[in-house]
């Protein structure tokens, strides 16, 4: 009878010890872990301090366990239909897809035509225009579609360098520029970039419109904050979507709606943590050809202590006496603007992007901007060329005059704009949505005109049928049926101009992938090579056209192009 | 030879990256730097694939358990010193942080944790990475010399260059040359064309040039039309959404470049991932995602597209082409293969993945493919079927907001592509897609045989070879750079934590004796650092089954070069 309660606890002192032995065997292997020792230091000083904390850390230990697990078997694991094998089987029979694009439309194929066939130089001032029919070859055609400004592309010097560095290394870089891709000439390049614009570093990419979708996810994660123009070009649009920070839109160069963002979104920012923030405009806008007032922003920025990233693709080598760009014009340092992106494909006549600002910025790239470490680096001599550009805008400059390189582009720009701004014929037809200064010439039709065809104010855009498409997956449903009419007809005065050997282009945007509205527009790029005389009979040319083809249109006459498109 | 050798002057030693010095050499003794002449009609071998076997992906040899350990353990210690350093560091030396640290209410520019990577293990090997280089990177290419005195945060420069033999570049076939008929071509399409395409290709003209490339480009790799662009990425980065919605599935390799994963998010597409090379697991989950559908609402998938690699450039593996074909007819999705490194470098005709598995390149939907590997030009391609390009014509992004290619590359496209066709120079194309069949070959079953591990296919251009210690990396990096070799490294996050590796990049520019050469110095730093852990279950045994009975292959390098460049044009293992 006494010998049951004596057992029991011999019983128990016994599995203790195996127990202690288990446990002792188990803090021994964690121990020849390597890192285990420490480990187990941290949870004996932690439980000595507050034991509680112990168990607190344990049980947050078991929390994330089971949320490791639990996402693993995700929402999909968990609504998945149980389907016997025969059934996946008919399932998979019965399933059509879709076309891996939708075909062109009947009432598309125009779009295709329009696209002009270039023979020869395709940036110079006058090119050689191939008929997609007849291929019949018109000469000497005026060229307003090209946005090669300051006509870097054919100039002597730059050519002459290109091919010294061809005849030197080759075309293609063959390698990413970490790993034995970065030549000397790139390194050159990036000081130039810097230097011209007054940077601390650069940084090259490979083609312009990789550029802003590279360089905004470096510096912008979930839970930044990013607000930006809401008319800024598709590529700052996608690079502000992807960062997959949260963005706000602001009018398009209403600093007043700006600073209203910014003043509701104060209180919730000082609570906050830090996070990262950016302002995000054009130095000249895309799609008006018209800047922000620069002052002001900054200003703004520096108020609110926001960071400021200035696209200047379009502004470098055609804003400011010496091409600076929007800074330069607006006489405010390149410090205040923390990140500038631009091309060198436009007025620098060659090829790439780059990326400018302060070392810290610019080495987190190198590390870490996908486009710049996964692509193999620009072909040498277009870094050149693009050296060679600056070097000539720097070696003319002069002090308190416009550099020789820039003025005959800026007083074509203003001729330009005043010929089609004055004009008596045209001013019930068409407005010029673009700044005098800037060397593209936007030019949309008259509002009430519109109007009165029917036309809405934008298409696409928020809440747009487009977008509804888009978000659904109804690819059929990403064509405007009237969107493509008026873009027809503005091709139309394309086409008659071509015809008197004038080559001028309008926008040509993929609508669903636009977020922001958009209104088609004729558009002509300036060129510092073109003659006052040569503008004046592009101004006549197109003049003609537009009163031709607008001059007395109806709502009818709409219909009658959409009908004409549909046969 | 080096440049300014013997200079070495401490005094001049600086931060300024130099410029490339004047290289007054004569036309044929540069022309032999860049593309070595072929030394014996022997050293040629022809790329082909034996239909008749079914594709076997390559055996992946494992390390031994220490080699695991010491390598995990490398990483405890650099990553724990990592964090103490930067505990410290920011404490007590802030002025080196201040990208990481908040400054007058400014948020810092990028958090520590994310930039930690790069900073505490990339940082002791930087001057294995980034090393600026002048003049054409062919057979070999001039290294600037530099030293550090601040563990690499600064380089300082002397203004003197070595050249180094180059498995560094991609450059296939040998194209990256200032000398022939393809640089000559470029430079008649600066001097008539500029340096510059003026604008997109929608908006400022679609020219003769571009038209024609891209048609011989169609015909080259079987399509009827193409689209060429200015950027390999960017032909990634923005074709998928020009196809795709968010109705729509990606099923991805999850070896996949950069650029591809990186479109696909932008295209807002569901995505799933299947383990490299993984038809199994490929076919389970298209079984899967067609009968299950959407998640959540369960309504069908609008589109599928398979997407994988032609060759991967980091494990020099094909993808199992003919599998891929027959499931994707099998289930009807799509299938979109990258050929950024098959083209030019597969198949006997040097038209890619396609050819070398003789499958017809209409069985594949969306081929996609880079001109900076083979063609020593830059940019990249989609081909398809015409109705696909008409479409992508209007619609895709790049053609309407970025810039086009620029002449001279287009030009070096153009006349590569022929040359490589045989429509130009006669046999030249042919020689250079025999050479570079024969040195991958020869050099990688060389490795092989000297005891390494090496990944990949036989008659892939890409030759990892497996280092594992993330230490002994730029060791091995330093040391062929002392012989004379330059050579890429790559490890995490590029690559599995354990599988630090040494990439070589073959060329058709470097001769029979090169390869040797390499061979010989591969064999030193293998001794040197104990690097030969090769079981000889991928090959390179002396005598067939001698790793079942444990015999490792340890052939010397005597034997190596005696027999291989004979034996690797046979199908040994
Ligand atoms: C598979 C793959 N796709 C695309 C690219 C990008 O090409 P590029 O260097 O021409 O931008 C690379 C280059 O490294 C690649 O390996």
């Amino acid at each position: 009878m006494d010998t049951e309660p004596r057992e029991t606890p011999q019983f128990i002192a016994s599995l203790a010890a195996i127990l202690a032995e288990l446990w002792y065997a188990l803090l021994e292997l964690f121990l020849k872990v390597p890192g285990g020792a420490l480990v187990l230091d941290y949870i004996r000083a932690s439980h000595k301090n507050d034991p509680w904390r112990t168990l607190l850390e344990i049980l947050l230990a078991l929390v994330a366990i089971r949320y490791f697990l639990a996402s693993k078997y995700s929402q999909d694991e968990k609504d998945k239909v149980e389907l016997s094998e025969r059934e996946v089987d008919e399932l998979i029979a019965d399933w059509e897809p879709e076309p891996i694009v939708p075909p062109l439309r009947r009432d598309e194929r125009w779009q295709l035509d329009s696209i002009p066939l270039i023979n020869g130089a395709v940036a110079s001032v006058h090119v050689s225009v191939e008929d997609p029919k007849s291929g019949e070859i018109s000469d000497n055609v005026l060229n307003l579609a090209s946005k090669d400004y300051l006509s870097m592309s054919s100039n002597e010097v730059v050519k002459e360098n290109s091919i010294k560095e061809i005849r030197a290394a080759g075309v293609g870089a063959c390698g990413p520029p970490n790993f034995y891709g970065t030549q000397d000439v790139h390194v050159r390049v990036c000081e130039d970039l810097a230097r011209f614009l007054g940077a601390e570093e650069g940084i090259i990419y490979g083609q312009d419109y990789c550029t802003p979708t590279s360089v905004l996810p470096c510096f912008l994660k979930r839970g930044d904050i990013v607000i930006v123009d809401g008319g800024v070009s598709l590529a700052l649009q996608k690079a502000a979507l992807i960062s997959r920070s949260d963005v706000e839109w602001f009018n398009h160069n209403d600093l007043d709606h700006l600073e209203e963002i910014l003043e509701n979104l104060e209180e919730d920012l000082a609570d906050g943590p830090l996070n990262r923030r950016f302002i995000v405009t054009e130095g000249l806008f895309e799609n008006f050809g018209d800047s922000p007032d620069l002052k002001r922003l900054v200003e703004i920025k520096n108020h609110y202590k926001f960071r400021l990233v200035l696209d200047e693709t379009n502004s470098v080598g055609t804003l400011g006496p010496n091409g600076r760009g929007l800074p330069e014009a607006c006489g405010i340092s390149r410090d205040e603007i923390e990140i500038t992106i631009g091309s060198m494909a436009q007025a620098l006549g060659s090829s790439g992007g780059y990326c400018v600002g302060c070392e810290d910025m610019i080495y987190h790239q190198i590390l870490s901007s996908n486009a710049y470490v996964f692509s193999a680096s620009l072909p040498p001599y277009c870094a050149v060329a693009a050296s060679t550009s600056i070097h000539l805008l720097e070696d003319s400059q002069e002090e308190g005059k416009i550099n020789p390189y820039l003025r005959p582009l800026v007083e074509n720009s203003k001729h330009l704009h005043q010929l089609f701004r004055d004009s008596k014929p045209l001013r019930n037809l068409v407005v010029v949505r673009s700044a005098d200064y800037s060397p593209v010439v936007h030019i949309r039709l008259n509002p009430d005109l519109r109007k009165s065809l029917g036309l809405p104010e934008g298409y696409g855009g928020p809440g747009s049928s487009i977008l509804n498409a888009v978000k659904k997956g109804h690819e059929d449903l990403y064509f405007d049926s009237l969107y493509n009419t008026e873009s027809y007809i503005l091709q139309q005065v394309i086409d008659q101009c071509l015809k008197k050997k004038v080559l001028i282009t309008r926008t040509k945007r993929v609508l669903h992938q636009e977020l922001l509205p958009v209104v088609p527009e004729l558009i002509l790029h300036c060129n510092a090579k073109f003659t006052k005389a040569e503008l004046d009979h592009v101004y006549k040319v197109v003049e003609q056209s537009l009163v031709s083809t607008f001059g007395d249109i109806t709502k009818e006459d709409v219909a009658k192009y959409t009908s004409v498109l549909n046969n | 030879m080096s440049f300014n050798a013997g200079k070495f002057n401490p005094s001049e030693w600086s931060a300024h990256v130099p410029s490339a010095p004047t290289d007054d050499r004569p036309e044929e003794v540069k022309a032999e730097m860049e593309f070595g002449k072929l030394t014996s009609q022997k050293w040629l071998a022809t790329a082909k694939y034996d239909a008749k076997k079914s594709f076997k992906a390559p055996i992946a040899d494992d390390p031994p358990y220490f080699v695991v350990i010491m390598t995990y353990l490398n990483y405890l210690v650099l990553i724990l010193i990592g964090h103490i350093r930067d505990y410290f560091g920011m404490f007590f030396t802030p002025q080196h942080f201040t990208a990481m640290l908040s400054k007058n209410g400014y948020p810092p520019w990028y958090a520590s944790f994310e930039s930690f990577y790069p900073r505490r293990l990339k940082a002791r090997m930087d001057d294995c990475f980034a090393r600026p280089i002048h003049g054409v990177p062919g057979r070999y290419t001039a290294c600037f010399n530099r030293i550090s005195h601040d563990y690499n945060k600064h380089f300082l420069y002397d203004g003197t260059s070595t050249e180094c033999l180059n498995l560094s570049s991609y450059n296939y076939l040998g194209f990256a040359q200032s000398v022939g008929k393809c640089t000559d071509d470029s430079v008649a399409a600066v001097e008539e064309r500029g340096t510059s395409a003026g604008g997109p290709t929608d908006v400022s003209g679609h020219a003769d040039l571009l038209r024609n490339t891209e048609k011989i480009l169609a015909k080259f790799v079987g399509k009827d039309d193409s689209l060429i662009f200015s950027m390999g990425y960017g032909t990634n980065a923005h074709f998928f959404t020009s196809v795709l919605n968010s109705k729509c599935l990606v099923i991805s390799d999850s070896l996949n470049h950069s650029s591809a994963r990186f479109g696909i998010r932008l295209s807002g597409a569901a995505v799933k991932v299947f383990p490299h090379n993984d038809m199994v697991a490929l076919e389970r989950i298209l079984r899967e995602s067609i009968s299950q559908g959407q998640a959540k609402t369960h309504r069908p998938w609008k589109k599928i597209l398979i997407c994988s690699e032609g060759l991967y450039s980091m494990e020099g593996e094909y993808c199992d082409l003919p599998a891929l074909v027959s499931l994707k007819e099998k289930y009807h999705a799509s299938l979109f293969i990258d050929e950024a490194h098959s083209i030019g470098a597969l198949g006997e005709h040097g038209r890619g993945i396609c050819e070398y598995f003789g499958i017809s390149a209409s069985r594949v939907d969306i081929m996609m493919g880079t001109l900076t590997k083979s063609f020593g030009a830059a940019g990249g391609y989609i081909a398809a079927d015409q109705w696909i390009i008409d479409r992508l014509r209007v619609d895709f992004s790049t053609n309407c907001y970025g810039e086009a290619p620029p002449p001279a590359v287009l030009q070096q496209i153009n006349t590569s592509l022929r040359i490589i066709d045989g429509q130009l120079n006669g046999d030249e194309g042919k020689e250079r897609l025999q050479r570079i069949a024969f040195n991958s070959r020869y050099l990688r079953l060389g490795l092989k045989r000297l005891g390494f591990i090496v990944y990949g296919n036989d008659d892939a251009p890409v030759i990892p070879m497996l280092v594992y210690t993330p230490a002994k990396m730029p060791a091995a990096s330093r040391m062929f750079l002392k012989y004379g070799v330059a050579v890429v490294i790559v490890g995490y996050p590029a690559t599995p934590l354990i599988s630090s590796r040494i990439r070589f990049c073959v060329s058709a520019a470097l001769t029979k004796e090169d390869i040797d050469r390499i061979l010989a110095i591969s064999n030193i730093v293998g001794d040197k650092m104990c690097l030969k852990f090769g079981s000889g279950m991928a090959g390179g045994e002396k005598h067939p089954g001698d790793w079942k009975k444990g015999i490792h292959p340890r052939w010397s390098l005597e034997e190596v070069l005696a027999k291989t460049p004979e034996d690797c044009r046979k199908e040994m293992y």
